[in-house]
């Protein structure tokens, strides 16, 4: 067996290799901090890695916040230091395991550029010129302002208490949910967008409207699998991607078809990748549906029962004559391969396939999620054992929030292009756009942020500085100075997700459990949890906003008229610290007692991870696995004849969309000559722009590298490790070459994350290329989630 | 008293570094790319675009191979490196003069200096960290998220391991030159 197995060639070839010597990282990081500790504070160590001890140490249940995924881990805390994160082997969702991220979380912590205390803004938008203050300070600064820019109070006035005057963004997390009810029940605003419309809208929207869930997958039963535009072994998502790589290469799933334009680790995994055309995978699937249908090969009983507008769907696949023959010159994938393809899914006991997730990639993302969707359901293996799993919910008990009612608030207006705006989550590109085009409605001043950066996740940067220009006040809650924390006038910083406990969560599917993060130290320097902060802004601009809508609200006025204004205030929620009475630990206790009693509170409490029948199913099986319910009381069954398969979905006609998944030919891909299609992606050892500062990470990928076909390289005379410059119509940047033969000659990948313009990050500053700077901000018909794939570049040596 | 060996299903790797991170974290190691205990050894797919041979494209997770028959042990001119009471080669740093006699004699290139304690170190099978405190797996074995990784007792009959070797083919690395590895890929 030929077998690379030396250090040295492993280290020589690949882009692993390091840009800076170990001892420039492993020296000096942490001890040029100014802060000066008192002896009660918490401790910071003295190196990048510290040796665990065999002494006495605690043991406090986290989840990971370094990704969505949450793992279950324990924090190993020696003498007032986390030394070691661990995984907990409690949680069925998490498998026993800390990716390489999960287990660099520490660095996250320990990062010397966190932000330590309240800033404010001093010099010119974007300038990162910050001055310290205390948290009293800048709470007053949002209410007051400053000389240097507007508080809310002034604003609200002007605006005649139009809370929706006041946009939020917030990125994915545990506490996202208090940061929505502060600012958009308590304060009033509509304007709300995160990472749902520039990551998996479509693909959770898609899969929802045809089968009514954005499944799990039993992949301990699959036989078959087709995964596309889903790349597990790099994007890890928890449990798909312990699951999954356990049985391919034959080992249970007996063929594992990739499909993806770029050979990835998932590839690497697979028996047969097939290159598709950036943007295509739809007419590979209304092929792979062609032929089934052509030779009757779906599991009509199924269909029959299940189905609505089955019949029509058939008809509609069968006329528009969906060919492999068709589709081979638009996907670029062989039509022999499209026709083996289906028939041996459709043969297969056990077929999926892998509903994929993460980004819109084409216009056409949310009828391809349909299509996938539909094709599944054709083999009838959805709602059960080795198919598509809707599981069990587990349920907490649902939150009242005493939210005022604001008569002077406008409604949300990011709709323009879009044929179903949600109101929940709304477009951040039309958002943007429609504000800098001045189409909105009403003045757009404020925009408070939390954990979420624009500047680097949202396409066309260059649109987003100007959008943060534009408001009259920026107030950003964060652990880093990120590139969007630059935009800011105030700057409160949060405790990271190791020093804080965080409300607790349930999970569902085939093996559902309840999770509670808790604090393994207190948190660093001035940083507060964000609960407390969540509530300190709340008390102090609760009373001051209040006098403001006296003044304009009409209904306010009448119901002190006739109730008086202290009852008003407290009854109908104007007392807007009243959501955070308690500190989330006890509410967590409150909660779970509540809904299955103290004896899961002092299992949840100690061990982070509780189930009904927890104490009766878990138990380790053997070094590395353990069972977490027993086979039998898994819920791979759950719907019975309440499943719907929604071929035909006559509501998205009113609006101007498809109702079944059709081909347009202005979808086709092309590029022109001399010109390549830019592809982005994910790495293992990162989460998008949130960790390209963690020391850990940083040393195993130092930046992101431009991947382009070697031939065409060559031609180009472009070397491993040459500086290439990329533009497109809206950007441009530069960063290192890889020439591989894992693309296709007019295309070319960088990895999402990297190119930070903040100079408050000593590893991320400047290192590598923004794709966001990169990308076009084409948005999709439906939802007006981003496109990320239909940009087109120059690249050219530097 | 042990025999300790890992048994590395290594067709799981999807080489995420994991366990490079886990091992960085519980014995300190430095950072820097010529400062890993364990690392994954890859093969570049072969072939052009489109036609790549996906076979040709590996992952092989490797570290100290804790030889029964050491060649860093046997060139080591101060016995600074030994082998443990459970089998497992380790390093004396108060012994070690930093000659690297031991680098140059591994097989397997398992060896790499660490600047801070000027030792010529390697993967201990965390015998230090975690099997000092009676765990009774290694950082790298526990937070694998695919589960390549079994550590444990080649002499107990009844350990995971031994049955794993018993139930299933495996091979070692460079048999030929009969260092003994304790480490084997499960196939
Ligand atoms: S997948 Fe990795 S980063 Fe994400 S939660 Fe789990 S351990 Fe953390
Ligand atoms: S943690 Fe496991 S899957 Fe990841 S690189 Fe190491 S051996 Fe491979
Ligand atoms: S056994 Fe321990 S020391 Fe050896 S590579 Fe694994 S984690 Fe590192």
């Amino acid at each position: 067996m030929e077998v690379e197995v030396s250090r040295r060639r492993f280290l020589g070839g690949t882009v692993a290799m390091t840009i800076f010597g170990g001892a420039a990282v492993s020296t000096g990081l942490l001890s040029g901090g100014e802060e000066k500790h008192n002896s009660s504070s918490p401790r910071i160590p003295k190196t990048v890695t510290t040796k665990t001890g065999t002494g006495e140490a605690e043991k406090v249940p986290f989840l990971c916040g370094m990704c969505v995924n949450k793992c279950a881990g324990y924090a190993r805390v020696e003498d007032g230091i986390i030394t070691k994160l661990d995984p907990n082997p409690h949680f069925p969702k998490s498998r026993n395991m800390l990716c390489p991220r999960g287990n660099a979380g520490i660095q996250t912590t320990y990062d010397p550029d966190r932000l330590k205390y309240p800033l404010i803004r001093v010099g010119e938008r974007g300038s990162g010129k910050f001055k310290r203050i205390s948290w009293e300070e800048a709470y007053d600064a949002i209410l007051n302002g400053t000389d240097k820019f507007k508080g809310l109070k002034q604003i609200l006035d002007e605006e005649k208490d139009n809370r929706a005057t006041i946009g939020y963004c917030n990125g994915e997390g545990l506490s996202k949910e208090g940061f929505e009810t502060l600012v958009g029940q308590k304060l009033g605003s509509p304007n709300y967008v995160d990472e749902v419309s520039i990551c998996l809208e479509t693909a959770g929207a898609g899969f929802f409207a045809t089968l009514g869930v954005y499944p799990e997958i039993d992949f301990e039963h699959a036989d078959y699998l087709i995964i596309s535009g889903a790349n597990r072994a790099e994007a890890i998502i928890t449990p798909d991607t312990q699951d999954m790589f356990k049985h391919t290469k034959r080992r249970g799933i007996k063929k594992t078809v990739c499909i993806d334009p770029r050979f990835t680790n998932t590839a690497a995994k697979a028996d047969k990748w097939l290159p598709v055309n950036p943007g295509t995978d739809l007419a590979f699937v209304l092929a792979l549906t062609w032929v089934v249908f052509n030779e009757n090969l779906q599991n009509e009983a199924f269909m029959k029962k299940y189905g609505v507008g089955y019949e029509e769907y058939k008809q509609h696949i069968l006329s528009h004559k969906y060919t492999p023959e068709w589709a081979e010159p638009i996907c670029g994938i062989k039509a022999k391969d499209i026709y083996t393809i289906a028939r041996e899914f459709m043969q297969a006991e056990a077929p999926v396939y892998y509903p994929g997730r993460r980004s819109v990639f084409s216009p056409n993302d949310y009828q391809l999620r349909r299509a996938m969707a539909i094709f599944q359901a054709l083999s009838g293996n959805i709602d059960k054992k080795g198919g598509y799993i809707y599981g069990n919910p587990i349920m907490l008990p649902p939150e009242y929030v005493n939210a005022p009612i604001y008569d002077q608030a406008k409604e949300r207006f990011d709709t323009e292009g879009i044929a179903f705006p949600t109101l929940k989550s709304g477009s951040w590109i039309v958002f943007r756009n429609m504000v800098l085009e001045g189409k909105n409605p009403y003045p757009l001043r404020v925009m408070f942020m939390r954990k979420h950066n624009p500047m680097m996740s949202v396409p066309n940067s260059a649109k987003t500085a100007e959008f943060l220009k534009k408001m009259d006040l920026n107030v950003m809650i964060d652990i880093l100075p990120s590139d969007t924390a630059m935009y800011a006038d105030v700057i409160l910083p949060e405790a990271s997700y190791l020093e804080r406990t965080s409300p607790v969560k349930a999970y569902g599917f085939l093996e559902p459990a309840v999770v509670m993060r808790k604090a393994a130290i207190k948190p660093l320097y001035e940083t507060k949890e964000p609960e407390v902060i969540y509530k300190e802004l709340a008390e102090k601009l609760a009373k001051p906003l209040f006098e403001i809508s006296k003044k304009y609200d009409k209904d306010l006025q009448e119901q002190i008229k006739l109730r008086g204004e202290k009852k008003v205030f407290e009854e109908d929620g104007w007392n807007l610290a009243d959501a955070w009475e308690l500190p989330v630990y006890e509410k967590n206790k409150e909660i779970i007692e509540k809904a299955f009693g103290p004896k899961a509170w002092e299992i949840l409490d100690e061990k982070g991870v509780y189930y009904p029948h927890m104490e009766e199913y878990f138990k380790q099986l053997n070094p590395n696995e353990y069972q977490y319910y027993p086979k039998s009381k898994k819920f791979y069954s759950t719907m019975g004849d309440k499943k719907r398969v929604v071929c035909k979905f006559d509501r998205l006609a009113t609006r101007g969309i498809d109702p079944m998944p059709t081909w347009h030919d202005e979808w086709k891909f092309s590029v022109p000559e001399g010109k390549f299609r830019l592809i982005t992606g994910r790495h293992a050892q990162f989460t998008q722009s949130g960790t390209t500062n963690n020391a850990m990470l940083r040393d195993l990928i130092p930046t992101n590298y431009l991947w382009i076909n070697k031939r065409t390289a060559k031609k180009m005379g472009i070397e491993f490790g040459d500086k290439v410059e990329i533009k497109s119509e809206v950007g441009k940047g530069q960063l290192l070459a890889y020439p591989t033969e894992k693309i296709a000659p007019n295309q070319v990948f960088m990895l999402h994350g990297f190119g930070s313009q903040s100079e408050g990050l000593e590893l991320a500053y400047g290192n590598g290329c923004n794709d966001a700077a990169i990308i076009k901000d084409d948005f999709e018909p439906v939802f007006g989630a981003a496109v990320m794939h239909s940009t087109n570049v120059e690249i050219r040596k530097v | 008293m042990a025999r300790y060996g890992m048994a590395l299903d290594y067709k799981n790797c999807i080489n995420c570094k994991a366990c490079e991170v886990a091992c960085k974290e519980e014995n300190g190691v430095l950072l820097g790319a010529d400062k890993h205990r364990i690392w994954v050894g890859v093969n570049e797919v072969e072939g052009e675009w489109p036609l790549l041979d996906i076979v040709s494209s590996t992952f092989l997770p490797s570290q100290c191979q804790h030889c029964d028959n050491a060649p860093c042990q046997e060139v080591c001119p101060t016995h600074a490196t030994y082998y443990d009471e459970n089998g497992v080669v380790r390093v004396d740093s108060n012994k070690c003069i930093l000659c690297s006699y031991c680098m140059n004699a591994c097989p397997y290139d398992a060896r790499y200096v660490d600047d801070r304690t000027m030792t010529v170190d390697k993967c201990t099978f965390c015998s230090d960290t975690r099997l000092a405190r009676g765990e009774t797996t290694t950082a790298c074995q526990n937070t694998c998220p695919t589960k390549v990784r079994t550590f444990g007792d080649l002499d107990d009959p009844e350990s995971e391991i031994s049955i794993l070797l018993k139930t299933r083919e495996h091979f070692s690395l460079k048999s030929h030159l009969g260092t003994k590895p304790k480490l084997f890929y499960l196939t």
